[in-house]
């Protein structure tokens, strides 16, 4: 856990992003959460811009994308992550609460890593944000920077 | 969900107006009571311009049959008409001729002149001729024919006497016969023949006359019978052009109603499409929030929490699963209403035992005794089948937890060619037949809530998916003795 990437969580309802963060918190992977609240500003993160102009460089170990956000939604996120050479290896998992046919296939058709649908009941939910958190977040080893990316 | 329903009812109501357009009444006599045109409505369209078709075709028939027969007349009369100017013409040769008989016999007997003699000859030698003719040309009427015979007679004895005239100057010499050449031998015999070729003459012009007349007539009668029959069938097409072109028009405006209203149906079937996407997404998300922050809360105040707080917070939990478990089942439900069906071949068999195999847990600590038969093989959708029998399956499970052994069966019953029949059969705790119309309804519940769990929706999906296959379902049950769920499936392609 030493030095780890951190994760980009883009969730725009405050709500969503605390119960996340309290399940990453018994995790104790809260700390190296970034969280976005909406498309747009995790662009900003990844390109280091905006808000985030001062950053570290380089990729997160992951992010979690909500499908519906303000401004720029999760399918346009993962479509700009995964159409740029410097982003694409970022895994990406889709974290919704929809069901719907056409969002997992066009989730998938992009390029999503994962996609997860978020339980009603809490304690399936802090389950799954746990296990989702601790398998990107620590236990999958993430690409390798490539040299232009990695100043 | 209600809207779902209501526009699949629409369509079916839609083709009953296309079907039953014909017969509607079209036009404003339609209030008249009048037999005919009572009877002229009940008509079809198809009908109603077969009759006209059939009057203008029988009016041309009968204007034809009228002219064949009209014109045949006129023709008769013409040819009549040539014979008569023959007739004419021939009575007034025999006139001449039998004038000239007699004058030559005549200056014959008194110069003796041989040249006067050969004359007379000549004009004998017609004679039969003449007679042969006249006969011929008066065979159409009797009256003339006996005027013809007379003519003939007298011709014969003018020949006759003067012939015997001229024999006895050959014989006795001029002299004796002096009289007779002064006053002619057969002299009363050609002043008949000329009253009597009168007669026939004068007789025949007005024959010529009145058929002509005749004629005049009947060619006035034919043209008016043309002009009117042309204008009757003139009428008739019109009127038939009328109907079609005006069945035409309706059609199309029944055609262009219809696509509109299936654009209309298209329209908020995409609405219901968006509308069930929202509640996927955004009912969910409160839920998520009751529930987790119930959860976040019992764990803050976990050690000061007394028993009453505790359960209050877990009702609050238990509240928000159950609303959950509804609007995914809802969900389940309108989805299995638009979602294209796969049409293969599904085996019953291993259906079967893969849904047995995922209910594996749910069997734990259950004593269930299952029979289940050998069963076909069925065409549909394998995904929607499973639903439908995941559900029974479900519920004949459900409703045996109060058994101590549970006794499930599957079974096939094929009672005839065009169907498949499957059932699952418990001894569960059944339910009253009275209640059997309400169980395949949209949460439509026989068991208090605290009695079976559930949400009122399995068996409106099995309906809803056994009709899309063009199938049926139908339940028995007897109270606290059992139940058994019966799915019907076409066993030929069904048209969905």
């Amino acid at each position: 856990m030493t030095l780890a990437k951190p994760i980009v969580l883009a969730e725009d309802n405050p709500r969503d992003a605390e119960l996340a963060l309290a399940a990453m918190e018994e995790e104790h992977i809260s700390d190296k959460v970034v969280l976005c609240h909406d498309g747009a500003e995790v662009l900003d993160y990844l390109y280091c811009r905006g808000q985030f102009k001062t950053r570290l460089k380089g990729n997160p170990a992951v992010v979690f994308l909500d499908l519906k956000m303000p401004k720029v939604n999760g399918l346009e996120v993962l479509r700009t992550i995964k159409a740029d050479d410097k982003l694409r290896a970022i895994p990406v998992v889709m974290l919704t609460s929809s069901r719907e046919e056409r969002d997992l296939t066009e989730s998938y058709t992009l390029g999503a890593n994962a996609y997860v649908v978020k339980p009603v009941e809490f304690q399936q939910f802090l389950s799954a944000v746990k296990e989702l958190g601790v398998f990107w977040g620590v236990i999958n080893e993430p690409p390798p920077e490539g040299g232009r990316s990695h100043q | 969900m209600e809207s779902a329903t209501n526009h699949q009812a629409q369509v079916p109501r839609l083709h009953d107006e296309v079907g039953k357009h014909p017969r509607e009444p079209t036009s404003p006599i339609a209030a008249s009571s009048k037999p005919f045109i009572r009877w002229f409505q009940l008509l079809t369209i198809e009908q109603r311009v077969l009759a006209g078709f059939s009057l203008v075709f029988v009016g041309i028939l009968i204007i034809s049959a009228i002219s064949y027969y009209n014109i045949n007349g006129l023709l008769r009369n013409s040819g009549l008409d040539g014979r008569s100017h023959e007739l004419i013409q021939l009575l007034s040769t025999i006139d001449a001729a039998m004038g000239e008989a007699e004058n030559t016999h005549r200056r014959y007997l008194v110069t003796g002149e041989q040249a006067y003699l050969d004359a007379h000859k000549r004009v004998i030698a017609q004679k039969s001729a003449f007679t042969t003719y006249l006969n011929e040309l008066t065979r159409d009427s009797p009256e003339q024919q006996r005027r013809a015979s007379d003519v003939s007679r007298l011709m014969e004895r003018q020949v006759s006497l003067e012939s015997k005239a001229i024999a006895q100057v050959h014989e006795r010499g001029i002299q004796s016969a002096r009289r007779m050449a002064l006053e002619g031998a057969g002299r009363r015999e050609l002043d008949g023949i000329h009253q009597m070729v009168a007669e026939m003459d004068v007789y025949e012009r007005q024959a010529v006359n009145q058929r002509v007349m005749a004629s005049a007539a009947s060619t006035r009668h034919t043209i008016m019978l043309l002009a009117i029959g042309a204008g009757l069938q003139l009428v008739l097409l019109a009127s038939v052009y009328y109907l079609i072109r005006h069945d035409i028009t309706e059609r199309r405006r029944v055609a262009g109603e219809l696509q509109r209203r299936g654009e209309l149906l298209e329209a908020a079937n995409k609405e219901l499409e968006a509308f069930s996407y929202s509640v996927s997404h955004d009912l969910r998300a409160p839920l998520r929030h009751i529930d987790g922050y119930a959860a976040l809360l019992r764990k803050a105040v976990d050690q000061s929490l007394n028993e009453k707080a505790a359960r209050y917070l877990q009702t609050i939990s238990d509240a928000a699963k159950q609303m959950g478990q509804l609007i995914d089942d809802l969900l389940v439900f309108s989805r299995m209403g638009r979602q294209e069906m796969l049409r293969t071949t599904v085996n019953m068999d291993q259906l079967i035992k893969s849904i047995l195999f995922d209910l594996r847990l749910d069997l734990q600590g259950r004593q269930v005794s299952w029979t289940i038969a050998s069963l076909p093989e069925v065409k549909g959708d394998p995904s929607m089948l499973r639903q439908v029998f995941m559900n029974l399956l479900t519920n004949a499970l459900k409703f045996t937890s109060t058994r101590a052994t549970a006794s499930i069966e599957v079974g096939v019953d094929s009672p005839n060619s065009d169907e498949i029949v499957l059932y699952v059969r418990d001894n569960g705790v059944g339910f009253d037949m009275q209640y059997a119309p309400k169980l395949f309804g949209v949460f439509q519940r026989l068991h208090r809530a605290d009695e079976f769990e559930g949400t009122g929706i399995g068996l409106a999906n099995v309906r809803r998916i056994v009709h899309r296959h063009g199938g049926r379902t139908w339940a028995e049950g007897v109270l606290d003795k059992g139940a058994t769920f019966y799915v019907a499936l076409p066993r030929g392609e069904s048209k969905l």
